[in-house]
């Protein structure tokens, strides 16, 4: 299938004029939703709109924790590993582990420093480290069984995020916003919040367009400034602002009588009146101090270790409000190389409570049906310690050989578990998934289908999971 | 090596049946009933087969009365109706696997119907709907995506799904089909990757080295213990798909049965040739000639030949543009051509069979065994080596047109008028009036520059009196050193060039800047294009060796190149391939890349064609490169030039290769460019390179390296060795096959009058970056698929222009901004429109939004705030404000352009870039109007007409409006905007908001 969205190889849209209505729409899209271009398209050229699927979820929220929480400290319990701790690995499970560099597999093993209690009525075991989420597994289906071969940071990100290591194809997120468009006139389709990390170079495809038009990339959001450029300068008031955008206004029409027509020139005069609406509307929707205290204090906003990643996980909530489809949080700093038992601890304290905080809210206001959202990371770590580091210095290196993810809302079946590791938490032992699988069920959970989200680059359909990838029905129920 | 299994009798008599302990499992199914046994049959297996809820797998009749097969049918969906686990975990570097199949389609569907069936190997079993995908190998059926085959089932093998490789065989319906496939392992290590699978089909004990299909991938799974067979959303309920005898193996001759007494089916044994009847010498004329002419010409002669197959040329049956051989002289048992026409396989057997007539005899098979044993002797007078041509206007040689006559002798000012008015008069079309001077210096000021006219210039322009004022204009831009700032950028966009080195790490590549100068000082120089392009591609090579060669070799080092990729043959080929089709992208106008796997669909380009122009460059290496003159300076503050966090990663980057003694900082004066210790001029030395795992450098090694045909474009799969030379049909190589052309002999190639594109790609770039739309509207593809010109005569008289005024571009420049054409007016009319809606015919001016750089300089020209010096290292972009220098100089690091760049559509930097897109996007105009950037632009505007026009409100806002949109204000903007000011409660807050906004209007950002 071809997309009617945009269809034409940059070159062949030279600056021709007039434009077409069509090529205006193609090139112009100022952040109305591509739905609503879609039926303008459609209206316009006899197109047919993208291949949509009964869909539970309409807005998706991925709680990216980079750096890789260990699989072992969270939600896949090993009893063995305890009792093994500072032994090899024994020679039955090492010879499965793949040979990877840094699999780990010729240290010792290390016990996790974190108990594990049963919650719920589905009696799923989740770590010390999460009590908060723990209490609502019932609506979790944590994967125990994702698996991937890249052991560095930067490809480990782009293969959890874009599915390929190389990081120059698009992000989910962009294909996401790209397939459902966006319902907020006034907002970016896709938002990404930093919290505890900055996002070097590699990282930043995890949000990027790749050869998507830039308008679908994920928009990095300040959580203290909001969406990028929308904070007038120093000097203006939104008064002051409508009168310099009304005399913008009266001199861009005039320019335009002057010459006839011109959608090209319409449409940018169109693009000042969608950034002032972008403007006028992100710091309310940015502006969490209007929710009671007790919604702040459900996100832990009340709490300093809290504070930061409880406000982004509400804003994310406001978002989703808004009609914003797409939403990243990316948290950083589980790279627990050293010292794990106090790496994973402050980690967990930053997150915990918002994120079960933000289950809870969505769930209490109905909108974790249609709100799909996925924690993890880029890979596990290894159930061995890395180096020679003794006592509480003790930490695990990466392992994408197998690790866990949960998913929640959107449809997907709580309190249950997918997949199984090794008994020391090594290797998938039953259902290995890939992050590619990951993503063709996240898409499905939002109604795209993953061979008909089709994008026209370079003369090739181009589809999000080009490496393959299935969905994992079982997570549906 | 556990082969003692539970069924420890079968064991035994297996084992002593196979003559050695290479067999790892076998099931054949010789079941009595149509129940599935609950207990162990067969060998090798841990536990019974497993069978799926959703569909299982039934036992039917087979066709021998004491056994069964197995049938299989489609759920519509994902279903593994059918697994088994092994006794044991397979971790030996090779496995063989065997087993019949058959596919009977449903009654009545379509035999092109796509079909799916896969045999899977993996760690553990996944339950009835697991997809067996992830590093998991398949083979099996499926559709073809691409190749030869598209469209059709054919067999297909893959390790993961994200790389499939499909065989030629397609699947034939109802056929039996012996299916036999190897996986293994680079790395023998039990805990390595099974990382290459090949298949078979059918295949006679000989066949080991010639799989029918084979693909490689690393990451695959690294044990197998479970076997299982998939359908899937293509594989119908009614489909019938029939499997038996099944057999895992560690090797070729027990995968087939061929080890010691096992019955052997006689269709797939060992033919024992007899010796040839043929023992005098064959003549190819007398006696092979008339043969292929009778029986084989029909199909497989000339250039359209079926499956890509001609005999009618030697080369081609020796594999020479797909490095597959059809013959191998010497060795007529052993060659394709031989072993097709004896083939009792109806699906191989060549002539087909359907063409009965055409069946060779056992004596006409037995000459061409012979015709191959000795020598392959050929007549090349009767079929001599084809000359490749083809008919495509671009490949033809430029023949200079004459300017066509016109009625319109009064508007024709250069030639280039002529040709439009005369293709404007055919379409009845109306040339718009000439712009004001105004707009013109406006115009020609951006095109020429980058940079909006003062108000000072304008004035004096449109005062001057002198009848050459607008050709005097054009020679002032033409010679100011700005010129190389703003046509030298659209060259950087051609040569992807950036400071970084691209992918995931993106390390900076700090003397990279050294190039950008050379190219902003050699348009400056109005450099001929044929030298630009000489040094840019053999720079390194030239006599006598300078700087300035050198550097111009960063074109070839623009490069990506991986900081983390192990696998070096892949790093290389992959730098190797970005060259390639940079060069023939930016140079060429071809997109050679897709013959990289094949030869082209529609250009007649080879794949042969692909690496000969690979080889050029296969004795070089990119690096850092002395520099030999001692008065160049080389600054050192890199922390200057890159954002804090590139410096950073770079400083600690280099400081583990510092630790290694891999690296050294250096003050010695070096660039960033390409180098071959074979054919380089001598004395340029290599200085280390920061990487994390770099591309090995090892001169001995380039000084003999070989290109090499790569069979589907894989770097696994190394065919015959190639040497350098350009594509075939473009000209002659000379005797390729003897003698390695250089790249300076490549780059004569390039300036040869006859070479058909060169010339017309450049010109056709220059009047795109004139007009926003080239002659061929694109730029990049001037092959089949690319546009054909819309003023053919016009591209051909450019060029012509070009080559004969020694390259100039310069000349080019004249001979169209001092024509009509270039200075109509920009006016929209509804008659014109009706006819020719895109502008095609030019019938007005052509207006644009400006580029990312000419918007950001622009605005530094109307503050006044611009620093004009040209060259040198860049500029950090973080620190933008300390030194508010033309965009042209900010450090583009791949992954972090200069945000206007960004903002503004500038290019990926990844391929050669033709042509920028223009996007209008909300982002846009909240930069232009909130940015800290734009805050600061508005200020210093303000505060430079504030210290010309004092608290003259009338005159400021005239300064204001002249200094941005190059105009003063009408009486109705005048009125209006002083209305706006003097009512303000604040009116000096309100004289920046105005200042803020005329920067903002579309009026300042096109191009009128």
């Amino acid at each position: 299938m071809k997309s009617h969205l945009n269809s034409c190889p940059n070159y062949r849209q030279a600056a021709a004029m007039p434009m077409s209505r069509r090529d205006m729409l193609q090139r112009s899209t100022l952040g109305m939703g591509s739905i609503a271009l879609t039926a303008m398209l459609a209206d316009q050229a006899g197109a047919s709109p993208l291949a949509h699927r009964p869909a539970k979820a309409k807005n998706i929220i991925f709680l990216f924790m980079s750096g890789g929480p260990g699989q072992t400290d969270t939600f896949d319990p090993k009893p063995l590993l305890q009792k093994l701790d500072g032994q090899p690995v024994p020679e039955s499970i090492a010879i499965n582990v793949p040979k990877i560099p840094r699999s780990g597999v010729n240290s010792k093993l290390m016990a996790s420093p974190f108990g594990f209690q049963k919650y719920g009525e589905s009696g799923i075991e989740v770590s010390d480290l999460f009590p908060e989420t723990g209490k609502m597994v019932d609506d979790l289906c944590v994967i125990r069984s994702m698996n991937h071969r890249i052991p560095v940071h930067g490809p480990g990100e782009c293969i959890a995020l874009t599915g390929t290591a190389v990081g120059d194809r698009p992000s989910m997120g962009a294909w996401m916003n790209y397939g459902l468009g966006n319902d907020s006139q006034n907002l970016p389709g896709f938002v990404v919040f930093l919290s505890n990390t900055t996002g070097p170079a590699p990282q930043r495809a995890g949000w990027g367009p790749g050869f998507l038009p830039a308008q679908y990339q994920g928009t990095v959001v300040d959580s203290k400034q909001g969406v990028p450029f929308t904070a007038m300068p120093s000097g203006y008031t939104g008064k002051n602002r409508r009168e310099q955008l009304d005399y913008i206004k009266w001199m861009n029409e005039r320019h335009l009588a002057q010459q006839g027509h011109d959608f090209e020139l319409e449409a940018r005069i169109a693009s000042y009146e969608l950034g002032y609406r972008m403007q006028t509307s992100a710091p309310e929707t940015f502006d969490v101090s209007g929710e009671n205290k007790a919604t702040q204090k459900l996100y832990g906003m009340d709490e300093k270790h809290t504070a930061e990643f409880g406000k982004q996980c509400l804003m994310a909530r406001r978002l989703v409000e808004s009609g914003v489809r797409c939403i990243q949080l990316r948290n950083g700093g589980w790279d627990a190389h050293g010292s794990i038992e106090s790496n994973h601890l402050a980690r967990s304290r930053a997150t915990d409570k918002p994120i079960a905080g933000l289950l809870k809210d969505l769930k209490q206001r109905g909108l974790l049906e249609e709100t799909l959202v996925v924690w993890g990371g880029e890979f596990g770590r290894t159930p061995t310690t890395e180096g020679a580091a003794t006592g509480k210095k003790r930490g695990r290196d990466h392992s994408p050989a197998g690790y866990s993810i949960w998913m929640a809302g959107g449809g997907v079946k709580g309190g249950q578990i997918i997949g199984a590791t090794d008994e020391l938490g090594y290797v998938p032992v039953d259902r290995p998934f890939s992050p590619a699988d990951l993503h063709a069920t996240m898409l499905h959970s939002l109604g795209l289908d993953q061979h008909s989200l089709t994008y026209e680059h370079k003369n090739r359909a181009e589809i999000p999971t080009v490496f393959g990838g299935e969905v994992i029905r079982e997570v549906f129920g | 090596m556990k082969l003692f299994s539970p069924i420890g009798l079968i064991a035994l008599l297996m084992t002593a049946f196979c003559g050695a302990q290479d067999r790892i499992a076998s099931e054949e199914f010789t079941y009595r009933d149509s129940e599935w046994p609950t207990g162990q049959e067969g060998f090798g297996w841990n536990g019974g087969w497993v069978l799926s809820g959703q569909r299982p797998a039934l036992l039917v009749d087979g066709k021998e009365n004491d056994a069964r097969e197995i049938l299989i049918q489609g759920t519509g969906e994902r279903n593994n109706p059918l697994r088994r686990e092994l006794s044991t975990a397979v971790r030996d570097p090779e496995i063989f696997v065997r087993f019949n199949f058959r596919y009977d389609p449903e009654k009545g569907s379509k035999t092109d119907d796509s079909e799916f069936f896969v045999m899977w190997f993996d760690r553990v079993d996944g339950g009835d709907r697991a997809v067996h995908s992830a590093g998991i190998p398949n083979i099996g059926i499926h559709v073809a995506d691409q190749g030869p085959k598209k469209g059709k089932v054919v067999f297909i093998v893959r390790i993961g799904s994200d790389r499939t490789t499909w065989s030629t065989v397609d699947l034939e319906r109802g056929q039996n089909y012996q299916v036999v496939a190897r996986l293994s392992k680079t790395d023998p290590d039990e805990r390595a990757a099974f990382d290459q699978l090949e298949l078979w089909i059918d295949p006679k004990s000989e066949d080991r080295d010639k799989p029918a299909a084979s693909v490689v991938q690393k990451n695959g799974v690294n044990f197998v213990r479970w076997i299982g067979f998939a359908t899937g959303r293509k594989t119908e309920a009614s489909d019938r798909i029939l499997i038996d005898d099944l057999a895992l193996s560690r090797s070729w001759n027990d995968v087939l049965d061929l080890s010691a007494d096992k019955k052997q089916d006689p269709k797939k044994m060992t033919q024992q040739l007899p010796p040839s009847l043929w023992t005098e010498t064959v003549s190819f004329k007398k006696d092979v000639y008339p043969l292929l002419k009778s029986k084989c010409f029909s199909c497989h002669k000339g250039a359209n030949s079926d499956s890509g197959y001609r005999l009618d040329v030697r080369s081609e049956v020796l594999g020479y543009s797909t490095g597959d051989p059809l013959a191998i002289p010497g060795d007529g048992a052993g060659s394709k051509l031989f072993a097709l026409t004896i083939s009792e396989d109806p699906k191989k057997q060549m002539p087909p069979p359907e063409e009965g007539e055409h069946r060779l005899t056992p004596l006409e098979s037995d000459l061409l065994r012979s015709w191959i044993d000795q020598g392959l002797e050929w007549d090349e007078k009767l079929l001599p080596e084809p000359n490749a041509s083809s008919e495509h206007w671009s490949f033809q040689p430029v023949k200079r047109p004459k300017a066509p006559a016109t009625a319109r002798e009064a508007w024709v000012q250069t030639p280039v008028d002529a040709f439009i008015a005369a293709a404007q008069q055919e379409h009845q079309l109306e040339p718009a009036v000439e712009a004001s001077r105004r707009t013109l210096i406006r115009r020609l000021s951006l095109d020429l520059t980058g940079l909006p006219p003062t108000p000072e210039e304008i004035e004096t322009f449109i005062s001057d009196p002198s009848e050459t004022a607008y050709p005097d204009l054009v020679e002032r831009l033409l010679e100011s050193p700005h010129y190389g700032e703003r046509w030298g950028r659209y060259w950087l966009d051609l040569a992807r060039w950036s400071e970084s080195h691209g992918y995931q790490h993106d390390i900076p590549r700090p003397y990279a800047w050294r190039y950008r100068d050379y190219v902003i000082n050699s348009f400056n120089e109005d450099k001929p294009y044929d030298r630009f392009l000489k040094e840019q591609l053999a720079g390194d090579e030239l006599q006598p060796r300078t700087d300035e060669n050198l550097i111009a070799t960063g074109f070839l080092a623009a490069a990506r190149i991986s900081g983390n990729q192990m696998d070096k043959k892949l790093q290389r080929n992959d730098v190797l391939v970005d060259i390639v089709n940079a060069t023939s992208s930016a140079m060429l106008g071809l997109t050679l890349e897709c013959a990289q796997c094949h030869n082209h669909k529609f250009d007649q380009l080879s794949q042969r064609d692909y690496y000969r122009m690979q080889a050029f460059f296969v004795d070089g290496q990119l690096g850092n490169l002395s520099l030999s003159d001692s008065d160049t300076p080389n600054p050192t503050n890199l922390e200057d030039w890159m954002s804090a966090g590139a410096y950073k990663f770079y400083m600690s980057e280099a400081g583990k290769l510092v630790k290694k003694k891999t690296f050294e900082h250096t003050t010695q004066a070096h660039t960033w460019g390409f180098h071959s210790p074979k054919t380089s001029a001598a004395g340029i030395e290599r200085l280390p390179v920061v990487n994390r795992d770099p591309l090995p450098w090892y001169p001995e090694i380039l000084k003999t390296a070989k290109a090499r045909l790569l069979i589907r474009g894989e770097v696994s799969k190394p065919g015959p060795v190639i040497e350098s030379g350009w594509p075939e049909v473009l000209g002659q190589n000379g005797d390729t096959e003897k003698e390695s052309l250089t790249r300076t002999e490549l780059a004569g190639w390039m300036s040869d009058p006859e070479n058909p594109l060169v010339s017309r790609v450049w010109v056709n770039r220059i009047w795109q970056y004139h007009f926003g739309k080239g002659i061929v509207s694109t730029p990049g593809d001037f092959g089949i698929q690319g546009e054909a010109p819309s003023h053919p005569e016009l591209l051909d008289w450019l060029a012509s222009e070009l080559m004969d005024n020694h390259w100039s571009s310069k000349h080019i420049h004249r001979l169209i901004v001092l024509s009509s054409t270039y200075k109509q007016r920009r006016i929209y009319s509804e008659a014109n429109a009706a006819i020719d809606p895109d502008n095609t015919y030019l019938w007005n001016w052509p207006q644009r939004r400006l580029e990312a750089e000419a918007i950001r300089d622009s605005v530094l020209v109307a503050t006044g705030e611009i620093k004009n010096e040209i060259g040198g290292p860049g500029v950090n972009p973080e620190a933008e404000e300390a030194n508010l220098r033309r965009t042209v100089y900010l450090t583009q690091r791949r992954s972090e352009m200069p945000r206007v760049m960004k903002m503004f559509d500038g290019p990926e930097v990844i391929s050669s870039c033709s042509h920028r897109e223009v996007s209008t996007v909300a982002l846009q105009p909240l930069y232009l109007l909130n940015s800290e950037f734009m805050k600061n632009r508005a200020d210093a505007l303000a505060t430079k007409v504030k210290s010309l026009a004092g608290d003259d409100y009338p005159l400021r806002v005239k300064t204001a409006f002249e200094r941005t949109l190059g105009r003063s204000p009408d009486a109705e903007e005048n009125s209006h905007t002083l209305a706006m000011l003097t009512e303000s409660s604040d009116p000096e807050a309100a004289f920046v908001h105005f200042c803020h906004a005329l920067l903002n209007l579309n009026e300042f950002v096109y191009l009128n």
